[in-house]
């Protein structure tokens, strides 16, 4: 029986005189059910090309250290078969894949410093930039109930393989945000018990380049191998933040807004959103208010044709949630060591 | 798995299709009522609270969309929208009150305490484009084709709510090797699906007023890279995508300093216009950027 082969187009990079120049180079590479795209680039190495670099240490899902853009997503190339993806088994970006071929690249938002590899200090900076570890304070508690972990066991999960920093759309614009990997550690910290400090946590995370920086694509959360969920942890970072009365910025304003819209008027009532969330600074969406209005594209401040029916069920679950506080928050399962 | 029956559906258009995107709810009509779809609409229902409602009061967001849900219910029948941000909050809640029956008890309660029906769990929430390829199937949407696009390149552009997290949807969001609605729609109507990197990324739109210009950039990348891959026209299922995309595309040419010039309208138009139906039920004249003479150029035909 002949060996069955795929075709690996792999990005290839050097740094000459500051300058990255990439190109592709094509690999031929044997395999069979059980080979992943790590053993395969391992075979590349030993048996075609040594000098191709990339990094990898487990072997098992928990370093970390091979993420890498596999077929347009960004993956762990030691978690990914060969077989999969030749099969669409598993998702890819279609856009950059043609059947029969494997495309591997670095992963991206990150410098690259040699084929595969990139330079992950900028990610590993912005982790430490959130102080992660429990800090001393007056919002410190002694006693610490198993519930508590189903908060932070989700996020424990991290392995700072990049993949979510790698596919973060927020960052391919704002090279400055603290991204989805950094962001989920800080949730971890806030809904810690033994965190002293919350609040001013809080308070930093809702600044620029924070919480309300993220496009809440959800791109992170299909990236991520160990099932985190980083996206989740932002949202629930602005609920808290929120909450514990962080509420003077624009993200906060913009959320708070639609409460009282669906009571008032059941649609989102765009003009009083815009004037409540900028407020003064409402001057600067004059030049988008004209473009938008060349087409009759301004919404009614007063929208009484679209006013809902039974509004005053919406008014009375409202005061009866005041009465009676729900508490909704997710909890994740104990998923222990190697989950995800 | 949801409780419609021949072709009738709850329809929640969206905030942004009741006012500033309207073309997009006349032409979801006006293609349902050519496919013998019926979109019931919901009188009562209220705004979704767009993950906004659900970010300050996670409570409050949970028993509005039972609310809705509830409403739907009564009816007979399953929700169908035609955006993607109210299809993924819609989609989360109804999630959790399916999976945990303790949480659909205690909003319930709250529910029945307002005076409001309580949600039994049985509905689904689907996209439009979920309806015409799953409900009314390639075969029936093939044969109202009357005006057949001639190859004309189309991008899809998808959304990131209705893609992502690929859990919430069923098997019908991000799997973009498994069912590909989008691209399926653009073919049966006689256009060409153009490929590219942007397709499944993030139309900006929830970014729009906290950094105006990185949006800008982030919308008008994607346009640019899809006219740069051979695109014509470029198509959403999302209303808010179409304005980050559409209303919003001579804003990202001023702010990246160059012309983009691709026309873009929601995949309900597209659908229309092959359908025969005339511009003006279709809205095309609420288009930022004209999609017709590129049309007329390829032979299709202008009603």
């Amino acid at each position: 029986m002949t060996q069955k082969t795929a075709l690996f187009k792999v990005m290839r990079g050097t740094v000459i005189d500051d300058q990255l120049v990439q190109k592709t180079q094509d690999f031929t590479v044997p395999y069979d059910v059980t080979t992943t795209v790590l053993q395969a680039l391992e075979w590349i190495k030993g048996e075609l090309d040594g000098t191709l670099t990339f990094r990898r240490s487990c072997r098992a899902s928990i370093c970390g250290s091979c993420g890498m853009v596999i077929d347009g997503k960004s993956r762990l190339a030691c978690k990914t078969k060969v077989l999969d993806l030749l099969e669409g088994n598993i998702e890819k970006n279609i856009a950059s894949v043609k059947d029969g071929l494997i495309m591997i690249a670095p992963q991206r938002n990150q410098p690259v410093l040699k084929d595969l590899v990139v330079d992950i200090e900028p990610f590993y900076q912005k982790v430490k930039d959130i102080v992660p570890f429990v800090q001393d304070g007056d919002e410190k508690e002694t006693t610490v109930s198993k519930e508590s972990f189903g908060q932070v066991n989700m996020v424990s999960n991290c392995i700072m393989c990049g993949a979510c920093y790698s596919d973060c759309t927020a960052m391919v614009e704002n090279p400055d945000f603290i991204g989805p990997a950094a962001l989920a550690k800080a949730f971890r910290f806030v809904s810690d018990p033994r965190e002293g400090s919350k609040t001013a946590r809080l308070q930093e995370l809702s600044k620029k380049n924070g919480v309300w920086d993220c496009t809440r694509c959800g791109m992170c959360i299909d990236a991520c191998p160990k099932g985190v969920a980083p996206m989740e942890a932002i949202v629930k970072l602005r609920t808290l933040a929120m909450e514990k009365g962080v509420r003077g910025n624009k993200g906060a304003r913009h959320a708070m807004s639609f409460k009282d819209d669906i009571a008032t008027w059941g649609v989102l009532n765009e003009p009083f959103m815009l004037l409540k969330t900028l407020r003064f600074e409402v001057i600067t969406q004059t030049g988008n208010a004209l473009n938008l209005i060349k087409k009759g594209k301004i919404p009614n401040p007063f929208p009484f044709e679209h006013k809902v029916e039974g509004l005053d069920e919406v008014r009375r679950i409202y005061a009866e949630l005041e009465k009676n506080p729900l508490d909704v928050t997710t909890k994740a399962a104990d998923s222990g060591p190697g989950a995800g | 798995m949801g409780i419609s029956q021949n072709l009738n559906y709850a329809y929640y258009p969206g905030c942004a299709a009741k006012q500033i995107q309207k073309e997009a709810d006349w032409s979801a009509r006006a293609v349902s009522e050519k496919l013998g779809v019926s979109l019931h609409d919901m009188h009562g229902a209220t705004c979704c609270g767009a993950g906004n409602l659900q970010e300050h009061d996670p409570a409050a967001g949970l028993a509005i969309n039972a609310r809705i849900f509830s409403q739907a219910e009564e009816m007979g029948m399953d929700i169908v929208t035609i955006c993607n941000t109210c299809l993924q909050t819609f989609s989360f809640a109804n999630e959790r009150l399916k999976a945990e029956p303790e949480l659909l008890e205690k909003v319930n309660a709250i529910l029945v305490k307002a005076g409001v029906r309580p949600y039994q769990g049985t509905i689904d929430v689907k996209h439009f484009i979920w309806v015409l390829i799953d409900d009314v199937g390639e075969e029936t949407l093939k044969k109202h084709v009357v005006n057949p696009l001639n190859d004309l390149q189309v991008a899809p552009f998808y959304g990131c709510h209705g893609l992502r997290p690929n859990e919430v949807f069923n098997g019908r969001g991000g799997r973009l090797a498994g069912p590909q609605y989008m691209e399926k729609l653009i073919r049966i109507m006689g256009g060409e699906s153009v490929d590219y990197y942007g397709k499944d990324k993030c139309c900006g739109f929830h970014y729009m007023l906290l950094n105006e210009k990185e949006f800008l950039h982030m919308s008008g990348g994607h346009s640019l890279e899809a006219k740069n891959h051979g695109a014509e026209v470029m198509v959403s299922p999302c209303t808010l995508c179409d304005m980050a995309l559409g209303a919003y595309q001579s804003r990202s040419e001023k702010a990246m300093g160059t012309k983009i010039g691709l026309p873009e309208m929601n995949i309900s138009q597209l659908i229309g216009m092959a359908y025969g139906l005339d511009q003006k039920t279709l809205g095309l004249g609420r288009l930022h950027t004209d999609p017709r003479p590129v049309m007329k150029s390829r032979g299709v035909q202008i009603i």
